[in-house]
């Protein structure tokens, strides 16, 4: 794996740019950049402040001219650990599994040691030797995502090391204010890897789970609301791009059930902001009508919806939503069905798109008894007292149909 | 810009630092707020702004008399301000509005009693409004838009001077509204947040006390972020307050507590009558209305898309959404009705058979699994009283009440 030919940064001797309205350098790639007036609004940032600030008082003293005049650092770490750091913790042994030289706990190279994620950054500590431009980060992001099909180690330890490192690639990103095209493709890969260990972590077991679960839903909402406005921030009169309309629609999902806690606004207040464009788009459209079967508790139509039409993405986001709905039914079936017809559990089960076998596990766990009517079929006996919220909160039963999706 | 000579602009000036210099030893609050308020673009303060566009050296005029000099920093604020408003250069005039507005707060703070309040809030107000135009100047020409977010600020600033135990605290709450639609207008509704724990839960502050209008408006916005939140009950108490107190004469405000409460009466089942919907021209309801009625679920959605930017840009489109089952149990409603009259034996078995067909008739194609999942929700949700026999693919309707009404409370609470 050669990553020693990095590209470096535009800028040789200076490392600090002044970069006046309009005139930017981000990267190497001149297509990538777009117009100024969208990209200088762009100010919200996942984790840390740009090296300097602008604040409204240095503006009113501008006699009136409006310049937004901020330097931003570029970055000119060509691997994908600065030396220093790697040197460091060489020294103190800090360095993870996957950036050990053959096991050896104070031992890294350049091909393994990647800058970790450092919360305490004063604007005043950062030097441009630190900060790795972007095609640098690229490299090191496709470096990471590589390591999740690892299978030499459970998945809690590649996820955190992943967790971290990318945390540290958003850090570089927000300190150069990079926000082209290129970088939407980060960031989507990013969240890509959030939602899909959102879904890996549930599988997983150990008392380390419910924090690490926890906090990387509030690295994904993090991160989710940069790509927005970088979205935004690249937008051309009412253009989408790409991928928009799918990370859009994550956004809802994630905030079907309003009492939630997730971070960020209400969804009303959300829809609001949506271009036309995409508030009309297939995948809006989508989980829009997911959120009116969800709000109303039809749970026929939100399974099997997801069944037929979610891509993958949404599908790792929706399933502790299906976990509720198929709950929700039994409780909602045991709870109106006629005492002397038992439900059949075949049924049951094409309803809430699962296995017999699975759905008869519910029912358990939802405190329900199931038996055997006189023609041999499972059914369940409805009118039971004994309804509970089923206690795991993290068991999931496969949802029929999601083999045709891609991932 | 009728001609002007100098001699007649240097007497305009003069007047007009009279007439300030005046109201503010006599402690004259309505002279005061005349003499500030831009937007109300009155003959005196334009022709005062030709004149400073024509002398062009008003602060030396300022400088050489005592009584002026006293308000030096200020008036040379101001003057700086309307003169460039005069010739719509709305950013300059923006930001040494924002000069003067600070000035004259600190001047404020020194007066012990609350006599300019009246004159604060004529700041207040024009401030953001020269923020807004402002931030269309920057937009068209192609510059990010942040005036309004700096006015913001400012006005927390003047908040936080009135936020003390004298008589001067009855003013927060136009402050606050104002922030309010600072706020809004700039979509950061959180922001609210921490002005709203400090009028509610700080104990200088009285609701009582503040005068009557401005409680309309704070409980106008405050009724909305409950709309936002999905709070019904709240959202019902708070804009209601605001339509039982607003001024009856002042229709466009109405209409506009209106278009936010009811979606909320909706929704707990209270429906307007259609004079109230005409008289304050509602007419994006009048479907809604309709459609609740009569059972219409295509009626419904139907509305539903006809006006979904407008439901949508104003945050009530998800409220409106939920009214489906509502919608479903009128329907119901009515085919139990109907089957009473053929035949009452056996009206209140609703076949899941016939329920198809009337939603078929209504252009909705659904399964008898889809009938059967609508049902079981009606019934657990307490929208209709029975049992469902799913074998005999039938539901049972209780003998007594089979479609209680909702009370004021929304549906499955």
């Amino acid at each position: 794996m050669n990553r020693r030919n990095r590209g470096s940064s535009s800028s040789s001797s200076s490392s600090r740019v002044s970069n006046t309205y309009g005139n930017r350098q981000l990267s190497d790639n001149p297509r990538a950049g777009s117009g100024g007036g969208a990209i200088d609004s762009f100010r919200r940032r996942a984790d840390v402040v740009p090296v300097k600030r602008n604040n409204d008082k240095d503006e009113s003293d501008n006699k009136g001219e409006d310049l937004t005049d901020v330097s931003f650092i570029v970055g000119t770490c060509s691997s994908m650990c600065p030396e220093r750091e790697r040197v460091t913790r060489e020294r103190l042994r800090d360095l993870a599994v996957f950036e050990r030289l053959y096991g050896n706990p104070s031992k890294s190279s350049t091909d393994l040691a990647v800058k970790k994620f450092c919360r305490t950054l004063s604007a005043a500590d950062v030097q441009a030797s630190d900060v790795r431009p972007l095609p640098v980060l690229e490299e090191t992001l496709k470096y990471l995502l590589s390591l999740l099909d690892s299978r030499e180690h459970p998945f809690e330890v590649v996820h955190d090391f992943i967790f971290d490192r990318t945390r540290s690639i958003r850090q570089d990103l927000s300190i150069q204010n990079l926000a082209n095209e290129r970088v939407i493709y980060l960031y989507e890969e990013m969240v890509k890897f959030h939602v899909i260990s959102h879904k890996r972590l549930q599988s997983c077991s150990g008392t380390s789970i419910s924090p690490m679960h926890h906090l990387n839903m509030e690295q994904l909402a993090k991160t989710l609301t940069s790509l927005y406005n970088i979205y935004d921030a690249n937008r051309k009169s009412d253009s989408t791009h790409e991928n928009e309309a799918e990370f859009r629609s994550l956004y809802v999902l994630l905030h079907l059930n309003p009492s939630s806690g997730v971070m960020g606004e209400p969804l009303s207040l959300w829809f609001r902001k949506l271009t036309f464009a995409l508030v009309k788009s297939k995948e809006i459209c989508f989980v829009r009508n997911l959120l009116r079967f969800y709000r109303m508790g039809n749970y026929k139509n939100f399974l099997s919806r997801i069944a037929s039409e979610a891509t993958y993405l949404q599908y790792c986001i929706s399933e502790p939503h299906i976990r509720e709905m198929r709950s929700v039914a039994v409780q909602y079936i045991n709870s109106v069905c006629y005492k002397l017809q038992p439900y059949s559990l075949l049924r049951l089960s094409q309803n809430l798109m699962m296995k017999e076998l699975d759905v008869e596990s519910l029912c358990h766990d939802c405190g329900l008894e199931t038996c055997t009517d006189s023609d041999g079929f499972t059914v369940l006996t409805t009118k039971q007292s004994t309804f509970r919220s089923p206690e795991d909160k993290f068991k999931v039963y496969d949802l029929i149909g999601i083999e045709r999706m891609k991932r | 810009m009728a001609y002007v000579s100098m001699g007649e602009a240097h007497r305009r000036i003069t007047e007009y630092l009279n007439r300030f210099c005046d109201a503010v030893s006599y402690q004259d609050s309505s002279t005061l707020c005349r003499l500030l308020s831009f937007s109300s673009n009155s003959p005196p303060l334009l022709s005062l702004a030709d004149a400073l566009n024509l002398f062009q050296d008003a602060s030396g005029l300022i400088r050489q008399s005592d009584k002026f000099s006293e308000f030096g920093e200020i008036l040379a604020h101001l003057f700086r301000s309307l003169q460039s408003y005069r010739v719509g250069n709305l950013v300059e005039a923006y930001l040494a509005f924002e000069k003067f507005a600070n000035a004259f707060v600190q001047e404020f703070r020194n007066w012990e009693s609350a006599w300019a309040l009246e004159a604060l809030y004529v700041v207040c107000y024009e401030i953001r409004v020269l923020a807004e135009k402002a931030d269309k100047e920057l937009t068209s020409n192609g510059k990010s838009p942040e005036k309004l977010k700096a006015a913001g600020s400012l006005l927390m600033k003047v908040f936080g001077v009135l936020a003390g135990k004298g008589p001067k605290r009855v003013g927060a709450l136009y402050v606050t509204c104002q922030l309010f639609k600072t706020y809004f207008k700039l979509g950061t509704v959180n922001l609210c947040r921490s002005v709203i724990r400090s009028i509610e839960t700080a104990r200088i502050f009285d609701f009582e006390e503040f005068p009557k209008r401005d409680k309309v408006t704070y409980m106008y916005y405050t009724g909305r972020l409950e709309v936002f939140n999905e709070n019904f009950p709240a959202a019902d108490t708070k804009l209601s307050y605001a339509l039982q107190y607003c001024n009856p004469k002042r229709e466009r405000n109405i209409r506009m507590i209106l278009k936010y409460l009811i979606p909320v009466k909706l929704s707990i089942g209270v429906i307007p009558k259609d004079e109230l919907l005409q008289n304050y021209n509602l007419h994006e309801y009048t479907k809604i209305v309709e459609a609740l009625r009569k059972g219409d679920l295509r009626l419904l959605r139907h509305a539903l898309q006809e006006h979904e930017d407008r439901f949508l840009r104003s945050g009530v489109y998800l409220v409106l959404e939920k009214l489906e089952l509502q919608v479903y149990q009128r329907l119901m409603k009515k085919i139990y009705i109907i089957q009473k009259q053929s035949d009452p034996a056996r009206a209140h078995q609703l076949k899941l058979e016939v329920i198809a067909k009337a939603l078929r008739w209504l252009e909705m194609d659904m399964d008898l699994d889809e009938v059967e999942c609508i049902m079981t929700i009606l019934i657990y949700k307490n929208l209709v009283k029975g049992y469902l026999a799913h074998k005999s693919k039938v539901v049972v309707l209780s003998k007594q009440d089979p479609f209680p009404k909702l009370n004021g409370k929304p549906v499955g609470s």
